[in-house]
């Protein structure tokens, strides 16, 4: 019993942030036909400038406010600077552009400040367990899930009650028809960006409160998962790729937990990924069914 | 209010329309009509800038609009209620109608609301419902009441009858003309010719991509050779 | 039409020598300059040769992009490293290694073929998703597989040694065995783009909705195309193991796996010189600034990322189909060679059997799209459809081509039932159409457009005379255009084209959808003629929509009129255009009356 709750709080631990991943990259998706390779990259800057300023002594209540906003303002600058030129090309060419940017983020964090592993000081606290029931949890599970919870009711009112959540879904249905109620196509992907963005920032803040280090290939780590959440939550489905982030990483904690040691264990990830592709095998456009209109 | 001057517009290597020029005036209501594929949509949906003229312009209160981009021409005072309707079947009728006041202050989107609810009383009882679940009617209502939502001047309006029963295409009907009469102005496209002719003021006859008639609008429904001006025959 | 076997094979080898000539000149001047570390660029140009031209094979024919063939290249390079590594050697680095292969010992040859065949065995089942899947699924799918090989070889530590790799494996042949791997790869491009299953695969990739309409399936050229690159790529993982004697999966990494997609795209996708000139690009420009880093240091990789990131970003900023586009020294030699000859005109006899569809109903949801409605065009005879907006014209039309499967009613040819028919069975059966927005095979020139439904005549109606593609040319008032991209001519010339590639088939019937949409007055009247000719030289009767009744009057001998899904009229053009229903339909219910009046005068 207590392995299995042990479980699912380490599940949801993992899959809450492959959730704010993926319901950043399904947003991009929805605007624009983007699968975006490079939004993982948003926690490597995240991450370098929580290393910088804390090198300069500042502390965590200033860096998590750094980390998300960097991050906003990466995902915007990469809209305007690339995307928005490639905005009407071919997916295949859209794909590409944002894998030139993910290389292009390596290297310039290994020219800027160094191709080895940065590591700095954590808070303090992160690893602190507390006992509940006879269950042992660690406070960053916590707030993980917590957090996650909180941003993901926000993320909800945003999209049903202000007009940008409203211009977002909508233009994400029928981008043309979106337009002719007034709504700016610059303006609304840059703010999807930008939105997605700050739900980066806020998964890049609990990555390095729980493992302070930064490196060029950090955000690497978790863009594979965080694109395969957004796809079984099918593309473009906001519900869906919070679904998808979750069961993700409530799959891997399980079958890591329940597969036999040696070998097997360590094949986890390959068994999760077999699954998979199987799952993509039977229903191409993943558990949701993708919602957006094509646009003629 | 409304002139197109010499448009010619192309998509890829389809020129869809040939120099074709038209106005519309304060207050009057004008139907643009023609056979399938003449290029009536492509017309109107340049005036909403959708796509972009080759050569010509289009003007709006006597200003150059060209090449702008929708929404802006909506801050201009300019709505198209598009053809097949276009409404946001993943927002309930209630956010279709929110986000289309994405123009107006929050009073007067407030305002607005509370106005489109009393307008059109089948909307009402489905507030906050999906709009996908709407039959063709109210679909075609909140198309039009998601235009009106922004306050236009100048309406646009592509085949507004489309798919519908015929009860229903007499609301319609009676909705332009209602709309005219409260004085706003109105370029309707339509599949029903002579009986939009009839209520229009003035009337336009759009085929493979030229204006080959216009006039006053029930003068042009009674001309005996309509029908063949419309589908070519007979010339 | 088709060249001879022996030309088409002499134009591979000739292009692909020109390429070996100017590489092997290249690198010799390289090495011969500067050492013996030389050769190792060498060896990496020729392996990245090796496996971009299959990554060119899959996705530059079919357009569907992967990120899964370094998986199929690992597992043949580690299928060799087991293979050959000797036994004493395989029994101290590997004492728990499964399938009895500890004892198992193959020579560099056999043990290269066996890699091959693993690749191309789970390759080959991969495939059938993959390509079944198609467009962005497929590439999801591929960088599953990607991940999940990545995974294995890292983690199952008995087989493989984990990260860290296998060496020892026996060289084969070192720059040498690279050297016939890669003129085999130049060889098996070019080759595969003048093979019928290559040239098919370009027209699924250039059009997915024409191309089936045509009688070219989706799946079958496809996946010959996935095949032959699979093995490709195999071959490369094999000869690149024993060329360093050691693999790691380092080299088979996503990261790989990018830098060999930009060498791709940078130089252009489309075509094998694309390909080469892109490796060659993305190698040398890699080595030049991977020297401008200190090698001493941890650091060495920064230039190249920077300058594959730039390189890679510019490209898909101002030339998103590669430098080269759809330049190619193979099309270059397929020009020179074609032998001019005096286009045959040949008239077709008229043939015996009628189209009919009856009782066809077809609902979209709650929607009634058509209702009992129905068609019949008799051997060699023009039948018009017409009707206003949404009458469901095109429904109908895309039920007979096998596009929309109706609830009820039935589709024959003679004898022969052709309701829920796959578009490509429709179309070999005899069945050819144009559509209404046209659907050119947009990069191709005039002549492959039409060439390649001549190919599947060829292949699937082989008791009919072939048609001379140059007289259909001609009689298409394109002679001359020959070399000209489709997308690059005027839209009369489009549509005249689009009218020759489906003559082309030979077929039984041609059906036409709205073949003068958006022409003018003087165009639609010259289309008439044209339609008239062409169908009389196939021997085809047509079918044809359009809401021009001008046109459809002249054009047909007898004409159905379709309103709200049923047919309200039927006859020759003259009864159609005093039809009170007709009149009504295209100017609304209220007309009716007005128009019946008339209609009784």
């Amino acid at each position: 019993m207590t392995t299995l709750v042990q479980n699912v709080v380490d599940g949801l631990g993992r899959g809450s942030t492959y959730a704010l991943l993926a319901l950043g990259i399904s947003l991009i998706f929805g605007v624009m036909h983007l699968v975006n390779f490079a939004h993982a990259e948003l926690i490597t800057v995240g991450a370098y400038l929580a290393y910088g300023l804390s090198t300069l002594g500042l502390g965590w209540w200033y860096l998590v406010p750094a980390i998300i906003a960097s991050a906003v303002l990466a995902s915007m600058a990469v809209e305007i600077t690339a995307f928005r030129w490639v905005r009407n090309s071919s997916p295949f060419t859209l794909l590409l552009t944002s894998f030139a940017i993910e290389r292009l983020s390596h290297a310039l964090w290994q020219v800027l400040v160094s191709p080895k592993k940065q590591t700095f000081a954590g808070p303090g606290w992160a690893f602190d367990t507390w006992e509940l029931g006879g269950i042992r949890v660690e406070v960053m599970d916590v707030i993980t899930i917590v957090v996650t919870i909180v941003v993901l009711a926000i993320t909800a009112l945003v999209f049903t009650r202000t007009l940008f959540g409203l211009a977002v879904r909508a233009s994400a249905e029928d981008f043309d028809a979106a337009r002719l109620m007034g709504v700016r196509a610059n303006r609304v992907i840059s703010g999807a960006f930008g939105f997605a963005g700050l739900l980066a920032g806020i998964a890049a803040a609990l990555i390095v409160m729980r493992s302070p280090t930064a490196e060029p290939t950090l955000g690497s780590d978790w863009l594979i998962k965080a694109v395969v959440a957004a796809i079984i939550g099918g593309l473009g489905s906001f519900s869906g790729a919070v679904v998808g982030g979750l069961s993700l990483g409530l799959a891997e904690v399980f079958f890591r937990s329940y597969l036999p040691d040696g070998t097997a264990q360590r094949l986890t990830d390959a068994v999760v990924f077999m699954l998979i592709a199987a799952l993509f095998i039977v229903r191409p456009a993943g558990l949701f069914t993708v919602k957006t209109a094509e646009r003629v | 209010m409304l002139r197109v001057n010499e448009v010619t517009t192309r998509y890829g290597a389809i020129t869809a329309l040939h120099g074709v020029s038209l106005h519309v005036e304060q207050g009057e209501l004008v139907a643009l009509v023609g056979p399938n594929g003449a290029g009536k949509t492509t017309l109107l949906n340049t005036v909403a800038g959708l796509l972009h003229p080759t050569t010509g312009s289009v003007e709006l209160d006597g200003r150059a609009v060209t090449g702008r981009d929708p929404a802006a021409l909506v801050h201009a005072g300019l709505a198209l209620v598009p053809e097949r309707r276009r409404i946001f079947r993943d927002l309930t009728v209630e956010e279709n109608l929110r986000l289309a006041g994405i123009t107006a202050s929050k009073s007067a989107r407030r305002d607005r609301l509370v106005e489109m609810r009393e307008l059109f009383a089948v909307l009402a009882s489905k507030w906050h419902t999906s709009a996908g679940y709407l039959s063709g009617g109210e679909a075609q209502q909140l198309a039009v009441a998601r235009a009106l939502m922004s306050d236009p001047r100048m309406l646009l309006m592509d085949e507004p009858t489309l798919g519908l029963a015929p009860s229903l295409i007499d609301v319609i009907f009676q909705l332009l003309v209602d709309l005219r009469d409260q004085g706003r102005t109105i370029l309707v496209v339509e599949q029903n010719a002579r009986r939009a002719l009839e209520l229009a003021d003035r009337g336009y006859v759009l085929r493979t991509g030229h204006i080959v008639s216009e006039g006053p609008g029930p003068e042009l429904a009674a001309q005996a050779d309509l029908f063949a001006t419309f589908i070519g025959v007979g010339e | 039409m088709t060249d001879p076997t022996w030309l088409r094979l002499g134009r591979s080898l000739g292009a692909s020598a020109v390429m070996v000539v100017v590489l092997f000149a290249g690198s010799t001047l390289y090495t011969a300059t500067g050492g013996s570390a030389r050769e190792l660029l060498v060896k990496e140009l020729l392996i990245n040769l090796m496996l971009v031209l299959g990554l060119q094979i899959f996705i530059g024919n079919t357009g569907i992009l992967s990120f899964g063939h370094l998986a199929f290249a690992q597992i043949a390079a580690y299928t060799v490293a087991l293979l050959t590594i000797p036994v004493a050697v395989k029994q101290q680095q590997l004492p728990d290694i499964p399938f009895g292969l500890g004892t198992m010992h193959l020579g560099a040859f056999p043990a290269t073929l066996v890699a091959i065949g693993m690749a191309l065995l789970v390759g080959g089942l991969i495939g059938i998703a993959v390509v079944r899947a198609g467009g962005i699924a497929a590439t999801m799918i591929t960088l599953a597989v990607l991940f999940v090989v990545d995974q294995l070889v890292k983690n199952w530590q008995e087989l493989t040694k984990g990260a860290g790799g296998l060496s020892s494996v026996p060289p084969l042949g070192g720059t040498l065995g690279l050297w016939v791997g890669g003129i085999v790869g130049l060889v098996v491009a070019h080759w595969f783009a003048e093979t019928r299953p290559g040239r098919f695969a370009v027209a699924t990739r250039e059009d997915e909705i024409a191309a089936p309409s045509l009688g070219i399936g989706l799946f079958g050229s496809r996946y010959v195309a996935w095949i032959v690159s699979i093995g490709l790529v195999g071959l490369a993982g094999a000869l690149r193991v024993q060329a360093i004697g050691s693999t790691s999966p380092k080299q088979y990494t996503l990261d790989v796996t990018v830098l060999l997609l930009a060498m791709l795209v940078v130089g252009g996708m489309r075509t094998p010189t694309g390909a080469v000139v892109g490796t060659i690009l993305i190698t040398v420009g890699n080595e030049v600034f991977r020297q401008l880093g200190d090698p001493k240091r941890l650091d060495i990789d920064r230039f190249p990322d920077l300058f594959l990131g730039v390189t890679l970003l510019a490209a898909m900023l101002w030339r998103p189909s590669g430098l080269l586009g759809d330049i190619d020294l193979g099309a270059w030699l397929r020009r020179r060679t074609r032998r001019p000859h005096q286009p045959v005109v040949r008239i077709n006899p008229i043939r015996t059997a009628s189209l009919t569809a009856s009782s066809i109903g077809v609902t979209f949801g709650g929607f009634t799209a058509l209702r009992d409605a129905h068609v019949r065009v008799g051997p060699g005879e023009v039948v018009g459809i017409i009707g206003p907006n949404g009458a469901g014209k095109t429904t109908l039309f895309n039920v007979v081509t096998g596009l929309v499967s109706p609830v009820n009613g039935t589709v024959r040819l003679g004898e022969q039932e052709l309701t829920n028919a796959a578009p490509e069975e429709v179309a070999r059966a005899g069945l050819a159409r144009t559509f209404q927005n046209l659907r050119l095979f947009g990069n191709l020139t005039v002549l492959e457009n039409v060439t390649l439904t001549a190919l599947v005549s060829a292949k699937y109606r082989p008791d009919e005379a072939p048609i001379d593609v140059a007289w259909l040319l001609q009689v298409s008032g394109l002679a001359g255009f020959e070399d000209r991209t489709a997308s690059t001519l005027d839209y009369g010339n489009q549509r005249r084209l689009e009218l020759a590639r489906a003559a082309a088939l030979s077929p039984e019937f041609l059906l036409l959808d709205e073949p003068t949409s958006g022409m003018s007055d003087d165009e639609s009247i010259e289309m008439v003629e044209r339609i008239r000719t062409m169908g009389a030289a196939v021997g085809a009767g047509v079918l044809v929509i359009d809401h021009d009744l001008a046109f459809i009057t002249m054009i047909s001998d007898h004409i159905v009129a379709l309103g709200e899904g049923t047919v309200i009229a039927e006859g020759t053009p003259k009864d159609i255009r005093r039809d009170p229903h007709v009149m009504a339909a295209y100017l609304g219910s209220e007309a009716r009356d007005d128009a019946a009046a008339a209609g009784d005068e």
